[in-house]
């Protein structure tokens, strides 16, 4: 029986013996997953609320929100009882078997996350950069940015400052991250009250202003509700219930990821504790649904609910061409507008690089955790040995390649291929697939790893004999299985991911394929050398 | 004929660690098994008695009730193989523990005997007849009178200060002493004494250094084996996130300018890597001894002059 309580006497004696902790601190950790559920991805996700009207945005992200506690608590599970650097990959293939946690992990934390590239920048380039070009009168580099070359520079230019970010090592970056926090809550803070003081009247006033000065549109709020305004809905609350489960694969676009820093928690201090593993990774989740959410209110309260979303449509309508003539037809960033209410370009342009530190602090994330996936698979010999290879200043050059030069070419792809756009979501849906996989792997663990399970520090609390961890875990994976029933089934046609759109499935397809061959072939090459794959990754026996 | 050796280091009093390490020959294929040192546990959890079969301890910041012998035994064992030193006693004798440091020394010392004593024990029948070779050299926090429980073994032999012949003319020099540490372990000096006995060492060896493998505790100064967080020597305290290189620039020196084939090293737990420094390839596997995982690096060496592959593994 066990329960936690605070001791009162000695229960641990201690001799003078070398001390061991770890490099990254809990309160880094819970930095990590803070911008990992980053709020521009949730503002970015809303805007394909558009095509399910019908639906509640602010019950499907509550929803989305409880699920997404219990993916912190199935992995706050797995970090606490094998705290690895590899995450996933080491679970999976500690508890399942070498080729699923590589094939898994390969294509969910590393060839997934050449797209995402593409998106990091899109991100980066509509929420900040187009804002303040538009507000310093250069609107032939804005203009440029939105064509085929712009958005490949704009990838580019990701690749690098991800790169970066990753090359000045773990403490540089977490330090980056702080001063990002701290300057984007800043300019969050600032924000919040411009939207809290100001009345919608006024708001009207300062959009059409800004909308006529930066973008030659005349009455902007009204033209925009009437090119693009029908059939969007008037409240975030109201909904269907199936209208409101099917945003919840768009929330999951926003709230999958406070367990982004999972594949480096091997070196997160105090990571066998379970509790402040849950700690760091919900307190980020936390923290970022709150802000969001009390953004949301405050965009009803000030901008109007149906007009957020006419601007949303009106931007997704020119993207997918289903609007004839919309108002703007390009991305009119929340931050911006709440921006445009002080009428001060240079204001405006603080207040809008300050929120926007929130992007850039996220940026190195996209490279950083797919290092130590790579560095486990390495260290495995399912990949060469040159691929842990780091330099004396601890850049991992090569995992660094792996994932630069892949994503030049998927950035190509997306920037001169304009059907590639639709493949967005499959970012999501390949490493929900991953999770799903974790999920069933810690849903088993009591049996399969019996041994690491009970010396974890893992809650062990049994309902009707069955540990209640594996229940959660149970609830979990249901959950992914239901967004991935989603996405690839797309019933009503609405994420464009599924097995109708012929893409797609050539894209996942290869990027599964791939890891397969190259699982093959590392499972032959080692066996001819005498030591199988599966012998590393099996337990040696105790006994 | 090629030679297969494992190496594990730091297993830390985890009778978990030791008995996979002793498995690890036939489980990876090795017919060389080192273990690089600190082979003792840091702490003892004390399990009170409170009488009538009923014990209390904590693991974890977690408080465990157990009741009756049979539930004891089970903790007991789970306890040893996270690395500490399981011992029953009354609450009394806990707040006399508490007090006297003299007596908490003593227990210690009692404790890292008896538990190598049993490890000893354990090795020797599983290694008996088996056609492995088992060389474990003791590390900067193990007290001296280790090695001879050690060498009181039939199948184990003693790394520290040794060059221990191989198969297929490898020789095998070893020392477990470190740098300076701030916890004022038992083998530890001065950057200029540690070099003098590791060459001291290396001189006896009769290979040249494409057959020559060094197993030195502390790992090469300046290295990724050797980065660990920044500490306070006064408070013992971690200064925020400031990490710093804290191995040693005696072995650093020796390896490059021995250029053995291969250098192995413990000792920084969390800086598990493999690096090439020159011809020589160095390895620190680390280790998860906390949970009962044996972090360890399988090497083959051609029987030649070259080192024809490595790998990192987590048994």
């Amino acid at each position: 029986m066990a329960t936690n309580a605070a001791p009162a006497e000695q229960t641990l004696f201690v001799r003078k013996a070398s001390g061991l902790v770890k490099g990254w601190s809990t309160g880094d950790g819970f930095r990590y997953s803070f911008l990992s559920t980053n709020m521009f991805l949730g503002i970015w996700g809303f805007l394909y609320a558009v095509f399910i009207p019908g639906g509640s945005v602010f019950w499907a992200a509550v929803i989305t929100l409880l699920f997404v506690i219990l993916e912190i608590v199935v992995y706050s599970g797995l970090i606490s009882a094998m705290p690895r650097a590899g995450g996933d990959y080491v679970w999976q293939s500690r508890i399942f078997h070498s080729s699923v946690g590589f094939v898994m992990a390969a294509t969910g934390w590393w060839f997934i996350l050449w797209l995402w590239i593409p998106i990091y920048a899109a991100l980066g380039v509509n929420s900040f950069i187009i804002p303040v070009l538009r507000i310093v009168g250069a609107d032939g580099a804005a203009d440029w940015l939105l064509t085929s070359n712009g958005v490949f520079a704009a990838s580019l230019a990701a690749i690098i400052l991800a790169t970066y970010l990753v090359a000045i090592g773990m403490k540089g970056y977490a330090r980056f991250q702080k001063w990002a926090i701290w300057i984007g809550l800043a300019g969050c803070a600032v924000a919040g009250i411009l939207l809290l003081v100001t009345s919608k009247a006024s708001f009207i006033s300062a959009f059409n202003r800004e909308s006529l000065e930066l973008y030659g549109v005349k009455d902007a709020y009204s033209a925009v509700l009437a090119s693009s305004g029908e059939g969007m809905s008037t409240s975030m609350f109201s909904g269907t219930l199936w209208d409101t489960f099917k945003l919840i694969p768009f929330m999951c676009f926003w709230l999958l990821w406070p367990n982004w820093g999972a594949t480096l928690y091997g070196e997160v201090r105090g990571a066998k504790d379970f509790r402040k593993n849950i700690y760091q990774m919900g307190g980020g989740l936390l923290g970022g649904w709150l802000i969001v959410i009390a953004f949301l209110f405050l965009v009803t309260k000030t901008m109007g609910w149906k007009f957020f979303m006419a601007t949303a449509n009106d931007y997704m309508g020119a993207v997918y061409g289903y609007i004839e003539a919309p108002t703007f037809g390009s991305y009119i960033s929340p931050t911006a507008m709440t921006a445009w209410i002080v009428n001060n370009s240079a204001f405006q342009v603080v207040l809008i690089a300050a929120i926007s530190l929130m992007v850039f602090g996220w940026w190195g994330t996209v490279f950083l955790s797919s290092t130590r996936v790579i560095f486990a698979a390495a260290f495995d010999r399912i990949l060469p040995e040159s691929v842990a290879k780091v330099t004396s200043r601890g850049v991992p050059v090569t995992a660094l390649v792996l994932m630069a030069v892949p994503s030049v070419i998927v950035s190509i792809f997306y920037a001169y291929q304009p059907s590639f756009v639709q493949l967005t979501y499959d970012a999501t849906l390949v490493i929900a697939a991953m999770f799903l996989v974790s999920g069933l792997a810690f849903m088993i663990m009591p049996w399969k790893t019996k041994a690491i399970w009970e010396s974890s520090a893992v809650p062990k609390l049994k309902i009707l004999g069955i540990p209640l961890m594996t229940i959660v875990a149970a609830i979990y994976s249901a959950f992914m299985v239901f967004n991935l029933y989603l996405w690839l089934y797309d019933p009503t046609n609405t994420y464009g991911v599924g097995y109708k759109n012929k893409n797609s499935m050539i894209f996942m397809g290869i990027l599964y394929a791939a890891a397969i061959v190259i699982w093959i072939v590392a499972w032959a090459t080692r066996k001819r050398q005498g030591m199988a794959l599966e012998a590393i990754a099996k337990e040696i026996p105790v006994e | 004929m090629s030679v297969r050796l494992f190496f594990a280091t730091d297993v830390h009093g985890s009778e978990a660690c030791w008995r996979k390490f002793i498995n690890s020959g036939k489980h990876y294929g090795a017919n060389v098994l080192v273990l690089g040192g600190d082979m003792t546990g840091k702490a003892v959890i004390p399990i009170i008695d409170n009488g009538g079969g009923s014990y209390t301890f904590h693991m974890q910041d977690i408080r465990r009730d157990l009741d009756g012998a049979d539930e004891l035994a089970h903790n007991q064992r789970a306890i040893k193989d996270h690395g500490y030193y399981p011992v029953v006693m009354t609450g009394e004798e806990r707040n006399e523990f508490t007090s006297d440091p003299d007596k908490l020394d003593e227990l210690f010392h009692q404790q890292m005997r008896h538990t190598v004593e049993d490890w000893v024990t354990w090795a020797d029948e599983r290694l008996e007849g088996s056609g492995m070779r088992c060389i474990v050299c003791p590390g900067n926090d193990d007290r001296p009178d280790i090695d001879g429980l050690l060498a009181s073994s039939s199948q184990l032999e003693v790394g520290e200060g040794n060059v221990i012949d191989l198969p297929e003319g490898y020789q095998l020099a070893s020392s477990g002493w470190t740098n300076p540490t701030p916890w004022d372990t038992p083998r530890e000096e001065e950057e200029p004494l540690l070099k003098a006995r590791i060459e001291g060492i290396v001189a006896q060896a009769t290979v040249s250094p494409e057959r020559l493998v060094m197993g030195l505790h502390a790992p090469p100064y300046d290295t990724q084996l050797d980065v660990a967080p920044k500490i306070d020597w006064e408070s013992l305290t971690v200064e925020g996130q400031n990490v710093a290189h804290v191995g040693s620039t005696a072995v650093k020196e020796v390896i490059e300018r021995v250029q053995p084939i291969l250098s192995l090293h413990g000792h920084i737990h969390e800086s598990r890597a493999a690096v090439r420094i020159g011809r020589t390839l160095a390895v620190n596997p680390g280790s998860a001894y906390v949970e009962g995982t044996l972090s360890g690096c399988v090497v083959e060496l051609d029987g030649k002059n070259k080192l024809k592959r490595y790998r990192l593994t987590m048994g």
